[in-house]
């Protein structure tokens, strides 16, 4: 993980705010900094109490990917979302201690670049794996016409 | 040379089948009761298949392999790591193997150990 400083001319010292090549957007200054606290600390080895949890996002020839991990939460409390080029999941997780039963709720936005076919997004939940496949737009392909030259 | 073999086994060929792979600690939980104990562990992607549980020589010791990979090339971005996972608990036996019993579940393992009778809290009787 990266984290980059640097200096204004006014002396302040601010992060610059497009991260990670811009590629994930995240709600708020603060909450950016939990979860960057929150996850160097867990060893990025699931999710855990509440907040954020670690994704990957990756892209094959068709499709765009994104894979959290989401261990123990409930399927059915599982919320994927895609509006405007952002994908927001959602999910609880019951949690008993003694007699008590506790709900923690995760949450996270990913800023998705491709052109995506927004009707097409299927989520799979195995093994506490959450995999949510965006199927990109078909660029216009050049098509060929044939003009026949009487 | 065989000998000095016997003593220090890395100096023999056999030395390639020591396990070197990168393994990280999963996320896990711990609960006491009178009867035993409870372990919870976060075992993200890992299925039955990757998931091994032994007990020996008092120390119970969990691995868990994830069954995906991602691939080479198209990674935008990561977090997760494609590293085993591995617990080793110290329990000096102070429970029944056999009584051990494990469910593995939508990527979280649930451990259930028992106590020997020995070490169970005894209300003694005042005559």
């Amino acid at each position: 993980m990266r984290y980059i400083q640097f200096t204004q001319p006014n002396g302040r010292v601010t992060a610059p705010a497009a991260r990670f090549g811009g590629r994930l957007g995240v709600a708020g200054f603060d909450h950016e900094l939990d979860w960057l606290f929150g996850t160097a600390l867990s060893g990025f080895s699931g999710a855990g109490r509440g907040g954020q949890f670690p994704i990957d996002l990756y892209q094959d020839k068709n499709n765009t990917y994104v894979r959290a991990e989401l261990p123990g939460v409930t399927r059915d409390a599982i919320s994927v979302e895609f509006v405007d080029g952002s994908l927001a999941i959602e999910a609880s997780r019951k949690e008993k201690t003694g007699d008590n039963e506790t709900t923690v709720s995760y949450s996270r936005q990913v800023s998705i670049q491709d052109e995506v076919q927004a009707d097409k997004v299927s989520a799979v939940y195995e093994n506490g794996i959450l995999t949510v496949t965006l199927p990109r737009r078909e660029e216009e392909k050049p098509k060929k016409i044939s003009v026949s030259v009487n | 040379m065989s000998f000095i073999n016997t003593l220090i086994p890395s100096l023999n060929g056999s030395a390639a089948e020591v396990e070197t792979r990168p393994v990280r600690r999963p996320r896990y939980e711990i609960t006491e009761t009178t009867d035993g104990y409870s372990i919870t562990v976060s075992l993200p992607g890992v299925s039955k298949d990757g998931l091994q549980v032994t007990d020996e020589g008092g120390e119970l010791r969990i691995t868990g392999t994830p069954a995906f990979k991602l691939p080479e090339s198209g990674v935008l971005y990561r977090e997760t790591s494609d590293a085993a996972f591995e617990l080793v608990l110290d329990h000096a036996n102070t429970i029944v193997p056999e009584k051990t019993v494990a469910e593995l579940q939508d990527g979280v393992l649930r451990v259930t150990l028992s106590k020997v009778e020995s070490v169970k809290p005894r209300k003694i009787a005042v005559t």
